[in-house]
């Protein structure tokens, strides 16, 4: 999505609309009477980059029977094999299961199954007058450029009232933090209202605690997070900004808060969205420390950008080859940003807020760091005696069918807290959902 | 965008949008840099900025227009969103009323944030939904007098007065800078490491504060 950079600074003649043969551009009939659609949905654009290699087709087949036997056993191999879940979630959820697997990942199933009838209260109740008014002003605001949200009728823009307000009388404390718009945009253009609301309660309350709320206290701490990471690893990156005057409130909130859907092309945002369900906030810095060095790793570029403008200019102005999903994806992955040099950098930098600030203070620890902890504190919740309580047992598996040897599974000397295994039986999952996040170009929602 | 060299310009205005979520500022934005108004322009999230060059009298003077998020919780972060601005456009919706009464509160948070002597222009936006107008014009108009604020209505829409609402605060900028000036070399004293208003330092020289935003 060229158009989502540099929107308000780069002359309309540099931005790129990248054409490629792939996806929708080459397979609809001509040009139409009106604009049309791609693989996402976008209107008017071409988010596939030049040269980009979709992987082939039978290796996206490949990780779909992956992740189609991943997740109907979904608590074994979270259990046992939650390496490998991460691994494929690097290399990206094959479009046609994100539907399938993002609410496993988050832990939004697990909430959904254990709150029947929540969420359909919630939207049968009466919003907060004054949310609702606000709400209703954002909702054409969001994508306006996606045909999903293009109508007020559509089941777009009422899915993300209906959402948002059920946010709102959810966390009444809360509210609505407009950041929440495109968030939860983009989790419905995967997921029924339901499930797409419980996804997006798992977001703002424990993969993003204290973002989204009336004082948004945790994104002021991960900016200086943020700031600390630079100074350790792009140094000069970090003097430069320094020096112009850009502190991390001028470009940080909007990348952190949105996860990058305002960004970054559509495609790479995807991926991002897959990593950071499974690996959580980490994922977000690695990001941020990719594009910093992207947009101003070199000295040329550094020297291009005397002033504050022109640096943050840099930022939205990074060409879209560099940000296409494999690439751009690949160098996230290997930033030197481990998950306990994030929490001891978050220490220090909790440690040296001023006491006298307003609000209240950021509680990172509630933050848990993705499916994992996700996964390992809902068993927990459910052996100490949540809605169903279960008595935790080790089951001997008859034997499986005959399959090609494999590795065994890397339990690393684990115990299995409550695992809930079970005999060869009906699988742990539920029935498949009528609606699917397809993205077939031709699949138009109204 | 800042592309210009030290000739094509000899200051720098920063200039700030605020007012409630709704009201058009980011319309207003790009209706002064680019000409461009859409009906559905994103809610502003982060820190948007846009900036253009007009000519006053002689000199050029390049307008860095700054827009961000109106509601309320984004205040906690964009405080430092303040720093360096000598101008600013308070802006409210004009079919609006509650964005109105707020005014006086985002008045109080401009000049929390900044210096004393900015110049403040109250804009009533949306002046083209004629119909549906909920603030007279003359009580903004008085409140505005009563204030020290410079006042016009617009309609970021069709145009009206956009242009007439940033020059005359850029105006009134460049009034006050000279002036400035003016003093400073008649008291020839040296100015305790602030640059001066509205001007940007030149590539390779450093603030003069280190900012922490």
């Amino acid at each position: 999505m060229a158009r989502a950079l540099g929107e308000e600074l780069v002359p309309s003649s540099e931005l790129q609309d990248d054409s490629s043969s792939l996806g929708s551009d080459s397979e609809l009939s001509g040009p139409g009477p009106y604009r049309q659609a791609d693989r996402y949905g976008f209107i008017g654009s071409s988010s596939a980059e030049a040269g980009s290699g979709h992987p082939p087709v039978d290796l996206i087949r490949q990780r779909e029977m992956k992740w189609v036997e991943m997740t109907s056993h979904w608590e074994k191999t979270m259990a046992r094999r939650y390496k490998k879940v991460k691994i494929q979630c690097r290399k990206g959820i094959p479009s046609s299961l994100r539907a399938r697997c993002w609410p496993l990942l988050c832990g939004a199933q697990v909430c959904q199954k254990n709150s029947p009838g929540t969420y359909q209260e919630l939207v049968a109740s009466p919003g907060d007058p004054q949310w609702m008014e606000t709400i209703g002003r954002d909702l054409h605001r969001q994508f306006p450029l996606h045909e999903m949200f293009v109508s007020p009728q559509g089941h777009g823009q009422q899915g993300l009232l209906e959402v948002l307000k059920a946010y709102t009388l959810y966390r009444p404390e809360q509210g609505y933090c407009q950041a929440q718009g495109p968030v939860a945009a983009v989790l419905l253009m995967h997921l029924p209202p339901e499930e797409a609301f419980w996804c997006l309660v798992q977001i703002c309350e424990v993969y993003l605690p204290g973002y989204y709320g009336p004082h948004m206290e945790a994104v002021q701490l991960d900016a200086d997070v943020f700031m600390a990471l630079l100074r350790r690893l792009l140094p000069r990156v970090h003097k430069h900004l320094q020096q112009v005057g850009v502190g991390p409130l001028l470009y940080l909130p909007e990348w952190f808060l949105c996860l990058f859907t305002r960004s970054l092309p559509f495609p790479t945002v995807l991926r991002i969205w897959d990593t950071f369900l499974s690996e959580g906030a980490k994922v977000l810095f690695r990001v941020g420390l990719t594009l910093m060095r992207l947009a101003l790793g070199t000295a040329e570029q550094r020297a291009a950008c005397p002033g504050l403008l022109e640096t943050l200019g840099a930022l939205r102005a990074i060409p879209a080859g560099q940000l296409q999903e494999e690439t751009f994806m690949s160098q996230v992955h290997s930033v030197a940003l481990s998950e306990r040099d994030l929490q001891r950098e978050i220490r220090v930098q909790l440690a040296q807020l001023p006491k006298s600030s307003p609000g209240p203070a950021p509680q990172p620890q509630t933050r848990l760091s993705g499916a994992q902890a996700i996964f390992e504190s809902q068993q927990l919740a459910g052996v100490r005696g949540g809605t169903k309580p279960e008595i935790p047992r080790i089951v001997v598996q008859p034997p499986e069918e005959p399959r090609p040897p494999r590795r065994k599974p890397q339990t690393r000397g684990k115990t299995f807290h409550g695992l809930l295994t079970r005999a060869r039986g009906p699988p742990i999952e539920g029935a498949p959902r009528s609606h699917r996040g397809s993205t077939s170009f031709l699949d138009t929602r109204f | 965008m800042g592309n210009g060299t030290e000739e094509d310009y000899n200051f720098v205005f920063k200039v700030v949008l605020i007012g409630e979520s709704g009201v058009g500022k980011t319309n207003l934005l790009s209706r002064f840099t680019r000409n461009e108004f859409s009906h559905d322009s994103r809610t502003t999230i982060g820190v948007e900025f846009s900036t253009r060059t007009v000519m006053l009298g002689t000199t050029a003077v390049k307008a860095q227009i700054w827009d961000t998020a109106g509601l309320e919780r984004y205040r906690a972060i964009t405080s430092a969103y303040y720093r360096g601005a000598v101008g600013a456009l308070l802006v409210f919706d004009l079919t609006k009323h509650q964005t109105y009464t707020v005014v006086e509160r985002w008045l109080k948070e401009l000049y929390d944030h900044a210096e004393a002597t900015i110049v403040v222009m109250l804009v009533g936006n949306k002046s083209d939904l004629s119909q549906a107008r909920e603030v007279p014009t003359e009580e903004a108009r008085l409140f505005a007098e009563n204030n020290g604020l410079l006042f016009l209505e617009t309609s970021a829409l069709d145009s009206t007065n956009v242009e007439l609402a940033f020059q005359t605060v850029l105006k009134e900028i460049f009034a006050k800078v000279s002036k400035q000036r003016q003093n400073s070399t008649q008291a020839s004293a040296i100015t305790l490491g602030r640059t001066q208003a509205g001007q940007e330092p030149g590539p390779g020289e450093k603030r003069a504060c280190c900012i922490n935003l």
